[in-house]
Parts: structure tokens; C-alpha cells; sequence
């Protein structure tokens, strides 16, 4: 029966349930890639029928891989020829399902664009290309005592591009900010195959401030291929702290004192006793055993972060820690680094599933509602470990639960989204910094209300009126772009020469 | 004035006056003014504008409605009277403040804990907080804390078509959503009336110093400010000013009481033989001089900020050469105000002169403040960019009738 269809665009196919890409679709793209830039086979494209967030699969129609802006316009426009949904791929390592393709559609996997095309120190920028992996760019330029300040947990694999699709953070964003403080310029094919840029290395280039609106836009309004990323001249000095506490919330009060006296760390993370278990299991980083772990990390000039670290050792120590140390070398603090940049994936030591979440709460609420995050896991005997960017009040909420346990799968899910729900009732938002993807677009449904999301959407039609770059993401249901505004009409009164005084 | 001209704004002001209440609609000789009390009140004005084809323009203290094109609206919809700082949760370092309010109220109102939004504009004790967003106006901070596009964490807006609608929200860490306030900031009222905005806050600079580095030619200063900026020191501001005969850079630390003395020690360092004189609070004062000044032309340049003392150097030998008064205050991060004095055609040609010299690395020239002579003959955005089909889409969507604002922002938007 698919075989019929290959003629048919599309969109008119995808109405049944069978979507394949068409085979005249499939020669053009080779034509645009080159065969070594065009995966068909089932086998390999089982690679890319999900990304971080494993519990969404969709087959795509082909992946392409293309080696510079050229060949994604090529792409780009075929797919808006045919109406064929794109999505654009880096390592795959989203956890909100960004990075999921539509079924049949195509990946624009940016792998082979992953180019350091220029490196300014004077002017403290670089640029890359989207395939350029995060820790890279630090790499490139710590020569110059400079380094790329955003800093995912999967710096060492993810890409620029997928950052800048989800505006990716880390744990040094409470003071240096997230991936859209940092890029200061975007080469973007729209989803037309236009190429564009937007923003400049020079600050505020005149017109709409687009490189800020597309950055965190997760795919949806076109394909980077070229990143103006800022670069921050590293601190004299860093210093580690490691504090242990009976309980999280304990921790989490030592956070707001840390921040009411008028410091701002360079992060501030606290991990439970079951995060810290995990950690400790899958890579050994020597946390002391405790209810909350705060790690607090300072940086600046010497003397500043010798007398703050003696403020927040009296804090703490006021806030009756049991343990108080401080990572004497590198390796130690990057041991302490590695155990939290692990936690997620340590937590497969404890328990068979599990599920990350990622919503954000004004930090004043932390001890309230890891409160109820508790009362609601032990209401459904789940458990719940907790790792968050305590500073800027990112919770990632870690629900354990056995896939083997028949209907607990379930359970854990809706205990995950009702905790996103917890965290909007505490005025914060459901997502810090994984995004929305596929995951919790019903959670953006719950944030926002419906005027504010149909104004989101005249952005998207603005940029992809046939909504075709990553579509059915992030917005609670497929939206169709009205028709195009038609030209400005003269008010009558206008028209008749009376109203010229307006 | 024609009879029939008067019964339409007429009409228009008592509609408004329905809406805003009498006390608070004025008609003018060809504008009614109207200052609603709340959001919905400013919907319910756009709602009424857009439905009979009137544009309107959105003023707070009307500090910059000079910036821009000059645009003719039939409704100046007043900001003044939607004014309160709402909430400072000041343990969570934000706040949430309505646009009408004035900039300098709102800061000595987060002062009292100790807390500061991290932006320094013009004319503080005038300007209202839609009005600097609006504009996307800003001063030394920005090296420091960036600007307002890293400040700004949530909004709430009125469309066009009266629609109410909020992006963001009122924590720092937040990716949910397309980030509609970027798209406002600095969009000069030309997409929506902002009416309310929520800040990210940082802790007040509670000490500070400020120093000088003198010298003949800005050229000179070159190499010192390279080598401040590529050390260690995160000074809070760093400006450069610069005029015919003389220039100075200009450095402001804010640090803990007892760590003063060495970043002083750290400076002197990096400066070496270059003689380092402590100088005023008043010297950040410079940029907004230069807007003060009357008659010229006040032009915002924005360039890589290695290539600021050079440019400055080649402006100030330009004005050794021609009858040109040239001011410069250039802050570290590559933005520049530059005010001009001269005959209109030599105005023109030197601002074309900078387009075209800073074309090649990204930089743009517009013209801020711009004496009447001079407008018709000049393009003051000089955006040549790429994306311009794509704001005007953007301005389409939201603004179908072209009612906010028309013509005021790049490309006529």
C-alpha cells in the first residue's frame, strides 16, 4: 500500500497513517548531500528515532547529513517544496524529546558542521559551526585564559546547535547566565531555505532583537548553521565547597543565606541522600554520606574569594553542617564536579527506571515544596531523588520507579508532570533549561494561557507559516497559521482625507 | 482645522474618555492623549485604535520620543497612572514592576534591601521603565551585568488587537515558551504596549572607586584598555571619552571595602607606566552630557570593542580637520554615543563615512537624536540587514494594521 503513495507530497500521505518520503523526495535530497550525506536504512535510522528522552520513538524518512549552510538550504528547501517536517539533529542528547523527528520526516543531523571557523580574543567572541561540541569551545580558547561559560552536564558530548535550540544552562548560569547570554549572532536557514542573520558581534544591530527570540526556540523556527558565541576571560581564582546537612531543606536555607548576604556564587547545587548514594556509586567522588549536600563554588579575584569563602563557611557552619570541606586541588574539585555532572545517569545504579525532571521554583519556595515533592512521592510509594541548581531554583526532580511493575510507568509519569503543575502553583515554570519538546507541552499548556501561547505562535508563523521546522513540539496542540494578514487597508475615514490629522 | 477633522478626534476622545475616564482624556490640537489605569484599560484603547485605523504611540515621560522616526499618531496612549513597583520578593532577587513607573523610583524602592536592577540609563529621574525597554536603552553597566535582554525574565504585553498576553515569568531560569520579551525589548513600541515587566535583580554596587587614565590621542589608549580587558579584573564599567584634543579612560570597580586596595594594585599593574588618577562618580555622567548638549546630532554607534579607540581616533582627527565638533563616550563593550556638531551635509556624509568603514565588521550607526533640519535626508536606522523581510513579517502578524507606532523603527516598520 506505501508503494502507492510515494507520488503523493507529503502532507496528503501523512493523513493516513502510513508516512514514507516519497522516493523522488529521497533522490533530490541525495542530490543535495551526496549519497555519504543521506541515511535511508532502516537499521541506521533507528539512531535517530529518539533522542535523550527514550520514551519517545518516531521513525524518520531519511537522515541527512550536510557539510555546510549550502546543503542545508538545499535540504531545507526541498523539505518546503514537498511540505516535509524537518527536525535538526546534534547529539541527540535533549531530554525533553527536541531532537524526536515526525515520523517520515527528516533529520538534518549537523554532525559534519563542526568547524571552529574563528576564534577573536580582542573581541572575545568565536564562531562556530552547529556540530561544534560545548566543552570544544572551551578547549579552543583556554590557551588565551579564556573559556565558553555554559556548561551543561553533557558538555563533553552535546553540541552548540542543540544548545542554542534549547537554550541550554548548566550549574554556572546563576552567575554567568545561559546560552542565549552568550551568543551574540546566528546564521539561520528559515524554514522557506532563505539564509538570514541575525544579531551581530557587535551589540544591539539595529531591528528586532531575533538571535535572542530564536535561541530557546528548540528547533522550531529554522536551522542554525553558524554561532556567534561570547567568551569570558577565566576568574583568578575558583574554590570549592562541600557541605553536608540532615535534609535538603536545611541546605536549601544555607542557599538563601548565601544569597541575603549579598554574594553571588558561580553555583550553588544541592544533591539528597539518594542522589549522593548514586553518585557515589557510579563514580566515587567521596561525598560525605548526608540528607543535603550544598556544594557552593566561588570565583573571581583572590582576596574576594578568600573572605566570601569564610562567609559561607560561617553559614553554613550556622546552619549546623556536620561536614564542611573544600576541594584543595583541581582534580578534587573535579572529582566533586564529575560525581554531580553524573548524577542523572548514576541514578540507573538505584533504581531499573527513571525519570528527569526539570522545573524551576523563586528560590524562597525550595523548602516548601520539597516538602510536598516528598509528602506526593510517598502518597503513590515512589521514590523521588533530588539534584538541583539551587541558586536559580532548578529542581531536577529524579522519579524512581520498575518498568517491570505493571502500571508503575504510569504512576511515575504522572507523578513527574504533576510535580511540574506543583512547581507552577509556586510561580516558577516547567522547564529551566531541557525545554518543552515533545515532553511537556501540555505542562507549557498549564503555564500559560491561551492569549499568551496564540501570541507565541504569530512568532512561529512569522518564521514558518507551514509549520513545517520541527513541528508538534512545544505548544499544547498543533496550530495551524491563520492565513497571511492581508496588506494594511485605509480605514474609510482614512481613505476619504478626513482622518489624516491621525 | 476643518470642522469635520475636529468632530473625528472628537469622537476618538470621547470614546477614550469612556474608557479612561475624562479626567485622564485630553484632546489636543492633533492627538488626544489618553492615560489609562490598568492593563486592561490599555487594551480596551488598542482595541478601539485598531478597529478604526488610528495609530498610536505609547509614552512614558517622553525622555526619548524624539529616537526614530517621527511618527504622527492620533492616540498618544500615556503609561504614566499603570506606575507601581508590584512585588520585590527581594530574597529571590526580582521584581515586578508596571511600565508607567519611573526608573529612578523603582531603584531607590529596591535599594531599601539593597538590590538593583543592573542597568544604568539616561535620565533616571525622567524615564519610566517601558520607555528604557522600549528603547533598549542602557549605559556602563552592561559590561558588567549585560544588558536588558539578560535582565528582563518575564513580561506582560497588549497587542494591536487589545489581546493580553504574558511570556516569562517571575523566576530567573526559565526556557518555557518563546521569550516574546527579547522580541519587545528595543522594538520601540513597534509590536505591543508593554505595561508590565519583571527583573532579574543583582545586589546594589555598595562601594566603588573610579579611576583615569589620561592621554592626547584615543589611539593611545588602545593598548591599556586591550590589556584591561583581557585581564582578570571585572571592573563594573570602563569607558573611553573622547574629544577634539584630549581623551581619557575611565574605570569603575565595585569590590568589598578591604579588597579595594588590591584591585587597585592589580590595575596599576596592567596599566604599567601609564599614570592612573582617581577621579569623580561624575564622570558617568559623560554619556548622558552628550545628549543634553543642544542641537546636535547624538548618534549610537556600535563596533567591535577592540576597534573603539581606533575609531575614536580617527572621529577626533576628523574633527581637527573639518569644522566638526565631535564628543565621544565609548563604553568597553563596543557601544559608543557620539555627538556631532556641523553643518548638516558634513552631519550626513560622516555618519555614511562610519557606515561604511564599520560595515565590514558588523557594526551599525543610528542616529538617535537628530535636529529637524536634519530629518528627511537622513536614513537614522541604516539597518541593512538580511532579516528586515523577516521583521516585517513579524510586525505583520502582530500588528496587521499597522497601528503602533507606523514608520517609527527600522526599514519604516
Amino acid at each position: 500500500m506505501c508503494s502507492k503513495m510515494w507520488r503523493h507530497r507529503w502532507h496528503e500521505s501523512s493523513k493516513l497513517s502510513c508516512r514514507v518520503l516519497p522516493l523522488v523526495t529521497i533522490d533530490e535530497l541525495r542530490a543535495a548531500v551526496g549519497a555519504d550525506g543521506l541515511i535511508t536504512g532502516a537499521s541506521q535510522l533507528q539512531t535517530y528515532e529518539c533522542d535523550g528522552l527514550t520514551n519517545f520513538r518516531a521513525m524518520p524518512g531519511a537522515v541527512v547529513l550536510p557539510k555546510n549552510a549550502g546543503e542545508v538550504q538545499a535540504v531545507v528547501r526541498i523539505c518546503a517544496q514537498n511540505r516535509v517536517p524537518f527536525v535538526s539533529r546534534g547529539a541527540g542528547t535533549g531530554l525533553s524529546g527536541g531532537a524526536l523527528p515526525a515520523a517520515g520526516g527528516v533529520v538534518i543531523s549537523l554532525a559534519r558542521m563542526n568547524r571552529i571557523l574563528e576564534v577573536d580574543i580582542a573581541n572575545k567572541y568565536v564562531v562556530v559551526e552547529p556540530g561544534v561540541i560545548n566543552s570544544h569551545v572551551t578547549q579552543r580558547v583556554a590557551p588565551h585564559g579564556y573559556f565558553y561559560a555554559p556548561d551543561p552536564s553533557s558538555q563533553s558530548v552535546c553540541t552548540i546547535g542543540g544548545n542554542v535550540a534549547e537554550n541550554s544552562g548548566g550549574a554556572h548560569c546563576l552567575k554567568y547566565g545561559f546560552t542565549v547570554t552568550h551568543t551574540l549572532a546566528l546564521e539561520v536557514v528559515l524554514p522557506s531555505g532563505e539564509l538570514v542573520q541575525l544579531g551581530s558581534p557587535t551589540l544591539d544591530a539595529p531591528g528586532y532583537d531575533l538571535a535572542g527570540v530564536f535561541v530557546g526556540s528548540e528547533g522550531t523556527l529554522g536551522v542554525a548553521t553558524k554561532v556567534t558565541l561570547r567568551i569570558v576571560k577565566r576568574p583568578e581564582d575558583v574554590q570549592t565547597l562541600l557541605a553536608a546537612f540532615d535534609s535538603p531543606q536545611a541546605a536549601g536555607q544555607t542557599v538563601s543565606d548565601i544569597i541575603a548576604a549579598q554574594m553571588l556564587p558561580s553555583a550553588l547545587e544541592i544533591m539528597d541522600a539518594l542522589a549522593i548514594e548514586a553518585a557515589e556509586a557510579a563514580v566515587h567522588a567521596h561525598y560525605p554520606m548526608c540528607g543535603g549536600l550544598l556544594l557552593v563554588e566561588l570565583d573571581g579575584s583572590a582576596s574576594e574569594v578568600e573572605k566570601l569563602m569564610r562567609d559561607v563557611r560561617a553559614i553554613c557552619t550556622k546552619n549546623r553542617a556536620s561536614e564542611i570541606r573544600v576541594a584543595q586541588t583541581d582534580e578534587e574539585r573535579a572529582l566533586v564536579w564529575k560525581g554531580r555532572k553524573a548524577a542523572f545517569a548514576a541514578m540507573g545504579r538505584i533504581s531499573p527506571n527513571y525519570i528527569v525532571q526539570d522545573g524551576v521554583i523563586p528560590r524562597t519556595a525550595l523548602p516548601r515544596v520539597l516538602s510536598e515533592i516528598d509528602r506526593m512521592a510517598s502518597a503513590v510509594s515512589l521514590r523521588v531523588a533530588n539534584v538541583f541548581h539551587a541558586g536559580d531554583g532548578n529542581l531536577h526532580p529524579l522519579v524512581l520507579y520498575d518498568r517491570a511493575i505493571e502500571g508503575q510507568e504510569e504512576i511515575a509519569l504522572d507523578l513527574s508532570y504533576r510535580i511540574l503543575h506543583l512547581c507552577v502553583d509556586n510561580g516558577g515554570s516547567v522547564t529551566g533549561e531541557h525545554g518543552v519538546g515533545k515532553e511537556k507541552q501540555e505542562a507549557l499548556g498549564y503555564m500559560f494561557s491561551e492569549p499568551d501561547l496564540e501570541t507565541m505562535q504569530l512568532v512561529r508563523c512569522a518564521f514558518d507559516p507551514e509549520n513545517i521546522s520541527n513541528p508538534d513540539k512545544v505548544f499544547p496542540r498543533p496550530r495551524l497559521c491563520a492565513e497571511k494578514p492581508g496588506p494594511y487597508t485605509p480605514h474609510p475615514l482614512e481613505a476619504a482625507g478626513i482622518a489624516e490629522i491621525f | 482645522m476643518s470642522a469635520t477633522v475636529s468632530i473625528s478626534l472628537q469622537e476618538c476622545w470621547s470614546h477614550l474618555a469612556s474608557i479612561a475616564g475624562q479626567e485622564h482624556t485630553h484632546l489636543a490640537s492633533e492627538a488626544v492623549a489618553v492615560a489609562p489605569a490598568d492593563t486592561q484599560q490599555v487594551s480596551e484603547v488598542l482595541r478601539f485604535a485598531d478597529a478604526n485605523g488610528v495609530a498610536v504611540t505609547p509614552t512614558g515621560s517622553g525622555t526619548k520620543l524624539g529616537w526614530g522616526n517621527q511618527v504622527e499618531a492620533g492616540i498618544r496612549l500615556d503609561l504614566k497612572r499603570i506606575n507601581v513597583l508590584r512585588e520585590h520578593p527581594w530574597q529571590d532577587m526580582t521584581c515586578t514592576v508596571e511600565a508607567g513607573c519611573n526608573w529612578a523610583t523603582m531603584q531607590a524602592e529596591l535599594a531599601s534591601h539593597g538590590q538593583m536592577v543592573a542597568l544604568d540609563p539616561l535620565w533616571p529621574e525622567k524615564a519610566t521603565v517601558g520607555g528604557v525597554v522600549a528603547t533598549n536603552d542602557g549605559g556602563p553597566f552592561r559590561l558588567r551585568y549585560g544588558g536588558l535582554r539578560d535582565l528582563i525574565i518575564g513580561m506582560t504585553i497588549v497587542l494591536s488587537d487589545g489581546t493580553i498576553a504574558k511570556s516569562g515569568g517571575k523566576v530567573v531560569k526559565n526556557v518555557a515558551g518563546y521569550d516574546l520579551h527579547k522580541l519587545m525589548t528595543g522594538a520601540f513600541g513597534t509590536l505591543g504596549v508593554i505595561t508590565q515587566v519583571n527583573f532579574r535583580l543583582h545586589p546594589a554596587e555598595a562601594n566603588t572607586r573610579t579611576w583615569t587614565l589620561v592621554a592626547r590621542d584615543a589611539a593611545d589608549l588602545a593598548e591599556p584598555l586591550r590589556a584591561l580587558l583581557d585581564s582578570q579584573i571585572t571592573p563594573s564599567s570602563v569607558q573611553l571619552r573622547a574629544q577634539k584634543l584630549e581623551c581619557a579612560l575611565d574605570v569603575r570597580i565595585a569590590a568589598l571595602p578591604e579588597c579595594m586596595d588590591q584591585h587597585e594594585t592589580s590595575l596599576r599593574k596592567v596599566f604599567g607606566q601609564i599614570e592612573l588618577q582617581d577621579a569623580d562618580e561624575k564622570v558617568w555622567r559623560a554619556r548622558q552630557e552628550l545628549f543634553d548638549a543642544e542641537g546636535g546630532v547624538v548618534l549610537k554607534v556600535s563596533l567591535l570593542p577592540a576597534e573603539a579607540c581606533l575609531i575614536s581616533a580617527e572621529l577626533q582627527q576628523l574633527a581637527g580637520r573639518d569644522d566638526l565638533e565631535i564628543n565621544i563616550v565609548a563604553q568597553a563593550t563596543g557601544l559608543m554615543t557620539v555627538s556631532l556638531r556641523s553643518a548638516p551635509e558634513a552631519a550626513i556624509t560622516l555618519i555614511e563615512h562610519l557606515r561604511w568603514r564599520l560595515r565590514s565588521s558588523g557594526g551599525s550607526v543610528v542616529a538617535l537624536q537628530v535636529p529637524q533640519l536634519l530629518r528627511g535626508g537622513l536614513d537614522v536606522w541604516g539597518c541593512d540587514s538580511n532579516a528586515l523581510p523577516l521583521m516585517r513579517e513579524i510586525k505583520r502578524r502582530f500588528d496587521p494594521n499597522h497601528i503602533l507606532n507606523p514608520g517609527r523603527f527600522v526599514g519604516n516598520i
